[in-house]
């Protein structure tokens, strides 16, 4: 079936199966590699994208239901300039980068996070990531950048 | 190997959504966030035909009040968990919405569906069931509407036709001087399936005794369910008397003892069936402690 989805702010005609997920349309025909696929059973969250700004695992979720919808991908956060925002600056100056698996996971969550909450407490943080799974930093290097990309933006 | 989904229909309205699994029947599947579908699907434990997707039907996604509080089938645990004014009426299924999953799953999964899916585990059971909820069915013979209690029929199974769609749930808002609580036992403090789960909805008296109780479980049996000898056991308990939590209240071990017997744990690859059993007691104890902390009884005045 032919559907229109917006992604990262360009509306797509695709032609999708009634069983596709929506991890696999953006990976795999629209070339946007930056959701991953890690467990493929919305435990990791290595997959979270924004579906009309909301974190969702694209991993479960049914491309076909995005019609008319909006979904933004790591690769949409920064302008087409390649300014990074100041959640991806903090991200590389603190060292929540490790090996970078979940990284495009955790900007998205966190990034819908900060669209809620101007400034949340560590313990938001750290629930809001609840789905976010990072076997390298801890977390720590993670609750750090968020810190410092509130503080930059003030 | 099952032959793929070959159809995807997205429904606008509650009409056209019956409509189409009328004409499905069993080769229908309806799908709202697709957080247990899309993932039984992957494990090849459904096949259906065509998926009747209604994520976009507005008219399911409100809540209502009117006495009771009437949730539509598409609210998700992340309205529910952050509304503040479900969170004043109904703190229990607040308190269990937002321990289902990770933010991304309550972003999409919903409260229909939790329900629909029929897992003894499912988190939003047991404070809808101290809320005396009633489920409302529609197919295109028109409405049914049957209380939680009996929607459950067993493991994966729920009163629900092929050709119905669940619209909403009416739920009892808190009244004064009640307090209610979901506790939920893990392996981690989130993203866990329950290994038990707990609710109690608690009224108290003026000198703060439990004047009448209601709890719930999931996770403790094939279906959740609530357990009746228990609520009657609790009735009388002084929480303010030293030493209650002991056990040593006649109500409290009356309460506890009529909970072993309710209950039918199984072992699995969360916990053992010794260990469910195990945390029960203590968790109802706490339930109490907690009920009675948030409805500001025995807290000295000043
Ligand atoms: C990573 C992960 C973690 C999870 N953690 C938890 C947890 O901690 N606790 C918990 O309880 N659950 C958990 N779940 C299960 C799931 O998220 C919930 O059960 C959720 O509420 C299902 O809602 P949904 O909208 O995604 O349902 P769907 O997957 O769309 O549907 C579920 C079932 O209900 C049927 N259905 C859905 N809506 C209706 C309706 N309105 N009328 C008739 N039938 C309907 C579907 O046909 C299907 O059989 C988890 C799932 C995942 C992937």
């Amino acid at each position: 079936m032919e559907i229109e989805v917006t992604v990262n702010g360009v509306v797509r005609g695709v032609e999708v199966r009634p069983h596709e997920t929506l991890l696999a349309l953006l990976r795999d025909r629209l070339g946007l590699r930056g959701a991953k696929n890690g467990c493929s059973e919305g435990e990791c969250g290595a997959c979270t994208v924004l579906l009309d700004g909301a974190p969702i695992d694209a991993c479960i979720y049914p491309a076909a239901a995005c019609a008319g919808r909006s979904v933004t991908t790591v690769e949409g956060l920064a302008p087409p300039d390649g300014e990074l925002t100041a959640l991806q600056r903090a991200f590389v100056d603190s060292g929540a980068v490790q090996c970078g698996f979940c990284t495009p996971g955790l900007l998205m969550t966190l990034h819908a996070l900060l669209a809620e909450r101007a400034a949340p407490s560590e313990a938001e943080v750290r629930r809001a990531i609840v789905g976010n799974i990072c076997r390298c930093t801890g977390y720590a290097h993670v609750v750090d950048a968020v810190a410092q990309a509130v503080g930059a933006r003030r | 190997m099952m032959a793929p989904v070959a159809e995807f229909r997205s429904a606008c309205s509650t009409e056209e959504a019956v409509t189409w699994l009328a004409e499905l029947g069993a080769d229908g599947c309806v799908l709202a966030g697709g957080t247990d579908v899309m993932m039984q699907y992957a494990r090849h434990e459904l096949g259906p035909a065509a998926f009747v997707h209604i994520e976009g039907i507005e008219e399911l996604a409100g809540v209502g009040r009117d006495g009771v509080v009437r949730i539509g089938a598409l609210v998700t645990h992340r309205r529910l968990a952050e509304d503040a004014a479900l969170r004043t009426s109904n703190p229990a299924l607040a308190d269990a919405a937002a321990t289902v999953g990770g933010w991304q799953t309550q972003s999409v999964g919903t409260l229909g569906g939790n329900l629909c899916n029929g897992s003894p585990a499912a988190d939003s059971a047991p404070p809808l069931l101290v809320a005396d909820a009633t489920v409302e069915l529609q197919s295109r013979a028109g409405i049914r509407r049957v209380p939680l209690e009996e929607f459950f029929l067993g493991r994966r199974r729920v009163d629900r036709r092929p050709e119905e769609l669940l619209t909403a749930v009416e739920v009892e808002p808190l009244g004064s001087r009640q307090a209610e609580v979901y506790l939920k036992v893990g392996r981690r403090g989130a993203m866990v399936v329950a290994v038990v789960g707990l609710a109690a909805r608690l009224s108290f008296d003026a000198r703060g005794a439990i004047a009448a109780a209601r709890v719930a479980l999931c996770s403790a049996a094939p279906t959740p369910l609530r357990v009746r000898s228990v609520e009657q056991a609790l009735v009388g308990l002084d929480a303010a008397l030293p030493g209650w939590q002991d056990a040593t209240s006649p109500s409290l071990r009356d309460g506890i003892d009529a909970l072993m017997h309710a209950v039918s744990p199984i072992g699995d690859l969360r916990s053992s069936e010794a260990y469910r059993r195990a945390v029960l007691p203590g968790l109802l104890a706490r339930a109490i402690e907690i009920c009675r902390a948030r409805a500001g009884v025995g807290v000295p005045e000043g």
